[in-house]
Order: C-alpha cells, then structure tokens, then sequence
C-alpha cells in the first residue's frame, strides 16, 4: 500500500533513461576495469626474467653488417657498466659453440624437432620464483626456459597436426629430449621447460651447463660475447636506459614493443575507464536525483505519514529499497553486457595476435558489490536527509 | 498523559495581545484523560495549538511538557511513539491521502499501529454513513465525508489523548452528533483524553475544562 501511495504516480520514462544511463555507465566501467587488469598482467607471472632486467647488444649497422666494425663486448666495457651508480649487475650472456637438438620425449605431443640456441644467466637475473635453475653432471634432469616464441611456434604445430593447442602449463609438464654434440661426441640429456621468456629468442640454460659443455663438446672455449644482461636498480630504468643510448646500445626490440604496446593499451583503457567512472558517477547521480524528485513529488504523502507516526529512516527505506532494486537491475544488465563485450574484445584482440588470460577477472567482480553499496549507501545518506527536513512539518 | 504549558507563547502570536486567561503566556495543565474544550476564534492559534502537540513546530518561548519531560528534550523515537501510541490527531487540513481509497487510509494506520480490526472499522464507517465509499478514492469524496473519514481514522488507533483541530467544521449537526457520541464511546473504552479546538461554542460535546486561546 506504501508503495502504491509512493511510487504509482511518477513519470517512468525519466526512471528508465536514468536506469540505462546507470546500465551503460556501469557496462564500461566494468568492461574497462577488467581489461585494464588483464592488460597489466599480461605477460607477467609466465614471465621468469626478474624485474628491471634489460639484454642489450650493439646497434645493428650497416658497417657491423659489412663487418667494419665490431659488435663484441670486452671485459672492460662490461666491467665499466657494472661501475655505473644505476646498474645492479651486468653479465655477459654465454652462448654454446657445440651443435643442440631439441627434441619432444612424450606421448601427449607429437614427435616434434628442432635444431637450437642456447645461452646461459644466472639464478639471480631470473624472477625470485623460479626454482630449481642449476645443473651439475648428475642431475637427472636439465632445466631450460624457453622463448614465448616457441610455444607460439609448437601450438602452430599442433594446430596443423589436428591437435589441440597447449598452454604454458601443460608444456612445462612435456618431458623434452636435448641432444648436443660437437667435435669431442655428443650426449643426450633430459629436459624440461621450468619457465617463459619474452626477452630472449634462445633457450636458456643453467650457467653450470653452459661450462660444462662448452669445455666438454666446444669447438673453442670463449666464445665472443655479443649480448649482455643488466639488472637495473629499482626506479632508476630512465637513466640506464640514456646511458644505453649515449653508449650505442640497444635493447631487445621486442622488450621496447610489448613494453610501449601495454604502455599505450593501457593508458587507452585507462581514459575508458575514468570516462566510464565519470558516466557511472553521473548516472548514480541522475537516479538519485530522480530520487529526490519523487520524494518531493510525494512531499504530502511523505509529510502525512511522518505526522501520522511512520519513521522517517522505515520510509527512506522504502525509497533506498526502490532505488536499489532500480540500480541492482542495471548492475545485472551491465554484467550480461560486460560478458558479451569481454567476448568480443577477446576474441579482437586474438585476432591482431593478444591472448589475453579469459577468465573474469576479480576487479570484474568486486566492483559490482562496492557499487551497489556505495549507491545504497549514498542513497541512504540523502534520502534520510530530504525525509528529514520533512519530519517536523 | 499530562500536558503543562508553561508560558507558552509561540513566534507568530508574540506581538498580538491575549486575554488573562489564555493559554498563551501563562500556566495551564491538561491532566491525564481530562476532555478540554479550546474555544477561540480565527487566528488565536488553535492550529498552532495542535501543531505544537504534534511536534510539528518549535518555534516557540516557555516550556510544554509531557509526563513532565520538556519536548525540547525529545529525540525522533520519542515523537514516533507519541505519535503512534499516545496523541492520535484529526487535523484541521485532515491530512488524508487523496489517491488512497477510505479503506486503505485506515489500513495505512492501523496496520503501524495495530489495534482495530477492519470489520469494526467497517462498523464505525456505517454508523458515520459512509460505508458506501469504502472504496472510493479520498480525493473524490466531499469535505464532509472526509471530516468523517479523518475521525475514524483517529479512533482506529490506541492513543491516551486524542487531540481534534476543528473537526466538525463540515458536518451538520446530525453528523456531528453521531461523530461525538463515537469519540465519546472510543474514549471511555480507552480511557483517554479529549482535547477539541472549536469555533462553535455549541458543539454538543461534555468536557471537564475550557481553555481560551
């Protein structure tokens, strides 16, 4: 009956514009939110380089093409970049003088291989969660990170197999067969992939292996270092990075292009999601809003009921109630919607080569309680408000 | 419920003169269920008067106490339960929901507050001759079935007092007489008070006092 008296004669048109006002705005913010979060995470944690991390060589020129020039790095230019006040540790990257075969040991995959790079860091250039990164002659098993390229390459495999693509997990669980041979003989070792690397296009082994084979099947034993791997310290990336320009080297193209791509994607997404906040927001405000217009609408009815004994905070209820129900649509709405949009932009995005993680992401999920409270909460603050002023009229 | 007010002047009637024995600017105290009869004239203030009891207006000088409580001190629950369980009100403006039919503007009260059964209220309406607009929209009935309508609303709830602003002021004088033998009858049952603002000093109606505004 309260309702009927309160809510019957309103103007329901204005109710709905505001209803999808809230609908849209909260679709984008949803929407932008969980991109922006996948986005960011997008390529972390499959990454086992740590943080801060840079491999860098010499600027290609034409004269290094023509061999005029030379692209190796001496002990003492990495020892003067180890001097400097920003880097943390500087190493040269060691590769292998002995032939490699990569081969896969399993069931699960078809028989697949290849012909290999190695090189070799040390644990302490690798994210503090990879474990397991040594090697002496009597492991049973030699643990190698593999370039995130090459996973792209096996789905491709795969794929024109007729069978079904992998995922990081499945592949660090593919036992995997290295052959490496050279002048002296050769040897077949077990393998297994432990991690993924964005950075580097050879697969990295333990710095204990690269020894260990180098003297044993090496066709010379120093090999020219080409590469180096800088740690950088915390927050001082500008500096390191004009320091490599001044010096004439340069970092891994592909670290700079993921890097400015999320960079640009991000800061996309990021204007998306202030708008949709900005929408949202005004949105939330055009409904209560319309919210103080149907209380002052019913300024009698509410007036009358205050004098004949109801409590002013049981009929900012009724409104709050109302309203919530209102904006409770509107977030389930935006939700439906928020899940066709994820779907569409996924499969964009898969499309121009970005595969990003699919499932919902938390933030996706948290903003809808804290909305609906936040509007509840507002809602609640101002309805008691205008009820009040009428209590004593 | 004891009413005392002690000096009580509100803002509007601050500059008018008022006789000696006036309610306003001097002692008066209305004891638990004694029947007052407020008679004056227009623009004495009988309105102000109600609103007062109500709480709807504290814009006033003196003191007005309830059971010896100052109503300055009351919170928002006190007032509710005034409202609710000790005053029950007929405005002089009624105070009904237009849009509402008779039955559900009984309901709306008594369904907060408890108390009568619908076929009592049913009972009453037909004494009061308004039964056949039981479910007619308030808003279309005349003034004096409203007048009614507003009475019986104010008897379908428990109270201690019920206080009237000018409640007769639509009825003729068959109508008033069953509207005052209801209140007489719902007040005995009750024990309650009677407080009834007039302008017609020959409203049939037994009082204990005679306040002058």
């Amino acid at each position: 009956m309260l309702k009927k008296l309160l809510f019957r004669n309103q103007d329901k048109k204005q109710l709905g514009i505001a209803a999808i006002g809230a609908l849209l705005g909260m679709t984008f913010l949803i929407t932008s939110a969980h991109f922006l979060y996948r986005i960011n995470e997008f390529g972390e944690g499959s990454e086992v380089l740590g943080a801060n991390i840079l491999i860098v060589q010499r600027k290609v020129t034409s004269a290094s093409t023509l061999n005029l020039s030379n692209n190796d790095f001496t002990a003492e230019e990495i020892s003067e970049i180890q001097q400097q006040p920003f880097v943390e540790k500087v190493q040269a990257v060691k590769s292998n003088n002995f032939r490699v075969w990569l081969e896969t040991n399993s069931d699960i995959v078809p028989p697949f291989k290849t012909d290999a790079f190695i090189q070799s860091i040390d644990k302490e250039f690798l994210d503090a969660n990879a474990s397991n990164w040594s090697w002496s002659p009597e492991s049973k098993e030699l643990p190698i990170i593999m370039p995130r390229d090459f996973v792209v390459m096996l789905n491709t495999f795969m794929s024109s197999s007729g069978i079904a693509q992998i995922s990081d997990e499945v592949a660090t669980s593919i036992p995997f067969k290295l052959r490496i041979s050279g002048p002296k003989g050769e040897e077949w070792l077990n393998a297994r992939i432990i991690g993924f690397t964005n950075e580097i296009s050879a697969l990295l082994v333990p710095m204990e292996f690269m020894n260990y084979a180098n003297l044993k099947y090496g066709e010379n034993q120093d090999g020219k270092i080409t590469q180096v791997i800088i740690k950088g310290k915390e927050g001082q990336f500008g500096s390191l990075e004009k320091y490599l320009n001044e010096k004439g080297l340069e970092p891994k193209k592909a670290q700079m292009i993921v890097g400015r791509l999320k960079s640009i994607i991000s800061m996309l997404i990021f204007i998306i999601l202030v708008v949709s906040i900005v929408a949202v927001i005004s949105s939330v405000l055009v409904l209560l809003q319309y919210m103080h217009l149907l209380l002052s609408q019913n300024r009698y009815e509410v007036k009358t009921l205050l004098r004949i004994g109801y409590s002013p905070y049981y009929i900012a209820r009724l409104f709050v109630q109302y309203f919530s129900i209102v904006f409770a649509v509107s977030l389930i709405a935006a939700f439906g919607l928020f899940f066709i949009l994820k779907w569409w932009i996924n499969k964009t995005l898969q499309i121009g080569g970005i595969y990003l993680n699919e499932d919902l992401s938390v933030i996706a999920v948290i903003i809808l309680p804290i909305s609906f409270l936040l509007f509840v909460g507002i809602g609640t603050l101002s309805a008691r408000k205008n009820v009040m002023q009428l209590f004593n009229k | 419920m004891k009413i005392v007010f002690d000096h009580i002047i509100p803002e509007p009637l601050k500059e008018y003169p008022h006789a000696a024995d006036s309610l306003w600017n001097n002692k008066h105290v209305i004891e638990n269920g004694q029947k007052v009869l407020i008679n004056a004239a227009s623009g004495k203030g009988k309105t102000t008067f109600t609103h007062l009891l109500a709480g709807l207006r504290h814009d006033f000088q003196g003191e007005l106490s309830f059971n010896f409580v100052a109503i300055h001190n009351f919170s928002i629950l006190d007032w509710l339960e005034i409202r609710q369980t000790k005053f029950s009100f007929v405005f002089q403006d009624l105070q009904l929901f237009p849009t509402l039919s008779s039955e559900e503007n009984l309901l709306i009260n008594t369904r907060l507050k408890g108390g009568m059964p619908i076929d009592k209220l049913k009972e009453w309406a037909a004494y009061l001759g308004i039964e056949t607009k039981w479910n007619t929209p308030a808003g279309i009935m005349s003034m004096g079935q409203q007048q009614r309508l507003a009475i019986l609303r104010a008897l379908s709830q428990p109270f201690e007092t019920i206080v009237m602003d000018e409640p007769f002021s639509h009825l003729d004088e068959h109508n008033t007489r069953l509207a005052i033998s209801l209140i007489e009858e719902r007040c005995k049952e009750l024990s309650a008070g009677l407080i009834l603002t007039t302008l017609d000093p020959t409203d049939k109606i037994s009082v204990d006092k005679e306040i002058k505004l």
